[in-house]
């Protein structure tokens, strides 16, 4: 795997210049000298699915959501050209820009409600979508021709040229297949397909850092569409015949194999796929037919032996590069406050005000207010089940209040998405750490900081990204874990994992933190350097939430504390006041147990 | 009259959805990922029936009640066999690996199916043989109220499983909380591997149901698969009972729409109001069973 703190090293590119003109000199070649009519027409649709498998790295590879419509927009490509060319006779490449603005008018139209599904349900409504389309090509019998469709679909032309069938198609469909590949490589290196990575591993924990999923899934699904409808719109001049085979499930089985035997994320892997997969059924002849068990066996053998595809196995064959862009530890300790510009909400209170929310018929909040002030550490204390996660998850969005308002200074934070409150001064970590493995921690903390343009984002991606890696530098070393940078956040024990996501939240300059059991599961001595920490980080300023239940760690660290019980609020104000509150005693405790500062470990005889 | 009509076929139709969805559910719940084959194994029960009827010695006069312990057999042990293949390699990877790895293992059943049996339709024998039934003014075949009663009985029988029995509880606490179930002593592969066999049962339960029913060809999968999938989506994902009740829904639906306008209509309809359910209720009509506590 390459090394993936550089900036320079590009996963998708790392076959080198040199080894992609050697292959397209090697195919072109063969195409000339050896190939027949028939290896031509086949090597020419190769390049069309490549393409296909191009557009969907972008959705099903890098962001990881499995959608079911890329086959879909293929067809709707197809059918555009092949409908526009027999019935209207416009020109091919007018007919191929409207058949990639109609396949993206559709993803937007699919993306606006499905985009924020969850990965189970996106694969539906994307199979759901792909279905009515099927049935419409099949049954609008008046515009499609019915399950028989078209014959005589118009060739290729070129401002007015035809382009010759064979070689002409071949080197059209090849040429466009590098453009395109070209272009994927240009917006995906760098600091997106790192952005991907987080969105893709943890959706929840991305959006808490502020990056903005919806947009990024919404993006991915256009291009996809796009780069779809471009492959059928090349495909169908050269098969000559349009019928609903262009919508049906195969395309889509065809496109999903190639992409994950080829490589899910790497442009090589795309090629690879299409060049091997494309012409199987030529090399199965002796399946006469049942050439998609051929397909189906290879994705099987993919899935589990080669995840990361052909060009994956490839590329950890190959020599590692050495990062260009590494950053040193400088050792100097920055404040994440003495960023230069200042929010409007500086200074402001992050104040909840009568907060209802039901799940279903449990109540797990009831009107409850809570208020932090800048540079004040609030603990938040009650038993299993009191709704502490709930309401952390209320104050940073993950969840929607039903009655009440979130607010800091003039911005009501409760209208807005989890990435905007992270954006905007409200920043948490979770009870399970959660971050992208296949990142470096330091990755982890500095790409969501990049991504903040209204703050930190001036310059190119690169600077920006170098820019945020000095931060994110500090930030861990705030967070007491300065030598962690290049660990692949993957091998990072529990504990550690905490402390980047800390660091994580530090980076996105927060005014308040939400902390959710910082200190479950460490030492006395670690529990205790935390606590010095986030003291540290207080008096700079910082307003802290702290839910633990460590009440030995929460006691000498809060200014105040608050305690749930059943959803309500039944205590709050300074820690030694409701630490002695009978109500507190009685919930949290229980009056029969004796009061213990630090609840001790069970020894059994 | 004929809305009774209706409502009786739609009801056997449910009946047997309700039993390809339990068996999705049962698996999904198990291993918390999608076995996107389940419409396939179907499919494969049915041609095993079909199968079955052509070589045993009776042939086809062997009523399908028969045939019903040996088909559920033979597919739990193909239940076993695909969970050993495209989930347990990749138990510990994203989910979506499972998704695409069962996917593969839908493509090869229905096209080594195909390969070995040919594409047509097949039928199985009916559960009981005999004249249409009337009752009320109904007429429902033998086969359909067959249909009805062996569905009932395996619901409810894989309900008692479930609630009542050791093996049940252990299953059931294995699919909530599998690392709390491993501590208290709970085999939590074996009780995944045994979700796999009882689902894909089910699931061939259902296919020797539709083979006389309705047909079942090698193709057919796909089809059932997505009504399964629906089933739990609008029943809320997770939910063993919002599963069967999301089955019915779609077999009133179903058979609503093709009475009242035609068969791609109900089927386009169908997708339609999936999706806005999606988007309107993304936790299903009755609420997920399953969160992630953030």
């Amino acid at each position: 795997m390459a090394d993936r703190t550089s900036l320079r090293v590009t996963d998708a590119w790392s076959l080198g210049p040199a080894v992609w003109l050697v292959a397209a000199l090697a195919l072109t070649f063969y195409a000339m000298v050896y190939a027949d009519a028939y290896a031509m027409r086949v090597l020419t649709l190769a390049g069309a699915y490549a393409i296909l498998a191009l557009g969907y790295q972008f959705v099903f590879g890098h962001l990881g959501a499995l959608s079911l419509a890329q086959g879909t927009f293929f067809g709707v490509g197809a059918y555009t050209v092949a409908l526009l060319g027999l019935h209207a006779g416009t020109d091919y490449l007018f007919n191929v820009a409207a058949a990639v603005a109609i396949a993206v008018a559709l993803a937007a139209l699919i993306a606006v409600p499905v985009r924020r599904l969850k990965s189970h349900y996106f694969a539906l409504a994307t199979l759901g979508i792909a279905e009515v389309v099927l049935i419409g090509a099949r049954d609008w019998e008046a515009l499609t021709g019915g399950a028989n469709g078209f014959s005589g679909v118009p060739g290729m032309s070129l401002f007015g040229l035809v382009v010759p069938r064979g070689w002409g198609e071949f080197a059209v469909v090849w040429v466009v297949a590098a453009l395109l590949a070209l272009l994927a490589w240009q917006l995906r290196r760098g600091l997106p397909e790192r952005l991907a990575a987080i969105a893709r591993e943890d959706p929840i924990a991305a959006q808490a850092a502020g990056v903005d999923t919806d947009r990024l899934r919404f993006v991915a699904l256009l291009l996809s569409a796009g780069y779809g409808a471009v492959a059928g719109a090349l495909a169908v001049p050269v098969v000559r015949v349009i019928s609903p085979e262009v919508v049906d499930f195969r395309v889509m089985i065809a496109c999903l194999a190639i992409t994950v035997v080829g490589g899910r994320m790497r442009i090589a892997g795309a090629f690879i796929g299409a060049l091997l997969l494309y012409p199987l059924p030529e090399w199965f002849r002796f399946l006469e037919g049942h050439d998609l068990i051929a397909y189906g066996v290879v994705l099987l053998l993919a899935v589990l032996l080669a995840p990361d595809g052909i060009a994956g196995l490839i590329a950890s064959l190959m020599p590692k590069k050495s990062s260009g862009a590494a950053p040193t530890s400088t050792g100097e300790l920055v404040r994440p406050t003495a960023v230069p510009s200042r929010r409007s909400s500086d200074g402001a209170t992050l104040e909840a005000d009568g907060i209802s929310k039901r799940f279903g018929g449990l109540v797990a909040l009831d009107s409850v207010s809570l208020r932090i002030h800048p540079g004040e550490i609030v603990g938040l204390i009650g038993p299993n089940g009191a709704g502490k996660t709930t309401l952390a998850n209320i104050f940073t969005g993950q969840y929607r209040a039903d009655v009440g308002t979130v607010r800091m200074g003039q911005h009501e934070l409760s209208r807005w998405p989890a990435f905007r409150i992270a954006r905007n001064g409200v920043a948490r970590t979770f009870q399970t750490p959660a971050m992208a493995g296949a990142l470096s921690a330091l990755d982890n903390v500095a790409i969501p900081r990049a991504f903040m343009e209204h703050r930190f984002g001036r310059g190119g991606p690169e600077q920006r990204l170098v820019r945020a890696r000095k931060a994110a530098t500090a930030c861990l070393a705030q967070a007491g874990v300065a030598d962690l940078g290049p660990a692949p956040s993957a091998t990072l024990p529990h504990g550690l994992r905490r402390r980047v996501e800390l660091a994580r939240a530090l980076a996105l300059d927060p005014n308040f933190i939400v902390l959710d059991e910082p200190a479950a599961g460490l030492g006395e001595t670690e529990a205790a350097a935390l606590a010095e920490t986030l003291r540290a980080l207080a008096e700079s300023g910082i307003g802290f939430l702290v839910i633990d239940h460590d009440m030995g760690f929460l006691l000498p660290l809060a200014d105040r504390l608050a305690c749930l019980y059943e959803g309500r609020l039944i205590a709050a104000g300074p820690a030694a006041q409701v630490r002695a509150d009978p109500r507190v005693i009685e919930a949290y405790f229980g009056n029969a147990l004796p009061y213990r500062t630090k609840p001790t470990p069970e020894t059994g005889p | 009259m004929e809305i009774a009509q209706l409502a009786l076929n739609a009801l056997v139709l449910g009946a047997s959805y309700a039993l390809v969805a339990l068996g999705f559910v049962l698996v999904l719940n198990a291993t918390a990922a999608v076995n996107f084959a389940h419409g396939d194994l179907v499919m494969a029960g049915g041609m095993l029936a079909a199968a079955l009827a052509a070589v045993l010695p009776l042939g086809e006069s062997l009523p399908g009640l028969f045939l019903l312990p040996m088909v559920m057999l033979g597919m739990a042990a193909l239940g076993l066999l695909v969970s050993l293949l495209a989930y347990f390699p990749l138990r510990r990877g994203p989910p979506v690996s499972v998704f695409i790895s069962t996917i593969a293992v839908a493509i090869i059943l229905q096209h080594g199916i195909k390969a070995a049996m040919g594409p047509a339709e097949r039928v199985a024998p009916p559960i009981l043989s005999g004249e249409p039934v009337n009752l009320f003014g109904l007429s429902a075949g033998r086969q359909g109220l067959a249909t009805l009663g062996v569905a009932a009985l395996l619901i409810a029988g894989t309900a008692f499983l479930l609630r009542h029995t050791q093996f049940g509880k252990r299953l059931r606490a294995s699919a909530q909380d599998p690392d709390m179930a491993r501590a208290i002593g709970v085999r939590v592969g074996v009780m995944i591997a045994s979700s796999f066999a009882l689902g894909t049962a089910l699931a061939g339960a259902a296919g020797l149901l539709f083979a006389n029913s309705y047909f079942v060809s090698p193709g057919s999968g796909g089809n059932l698969m997505i009504k399964a999938y629906i089933a739990v989506t609008i029943g809320g994902w997770g939910s063993v009972p919002g599963a069967l009740a999301g089955a019915l829904i779609i077999a009133a639906f179903e058979v609503g729409v093709a009475a009242w306008i035609s068969s791609p209509v109900a089927e386009g309809a169908l997708y339609v109001a999936l999706l806005l359910t999606l988007v309107m209720r993304p936790q299903g009509l009755f609420g997920e069973a399953t969160g992630r506590r953030a």
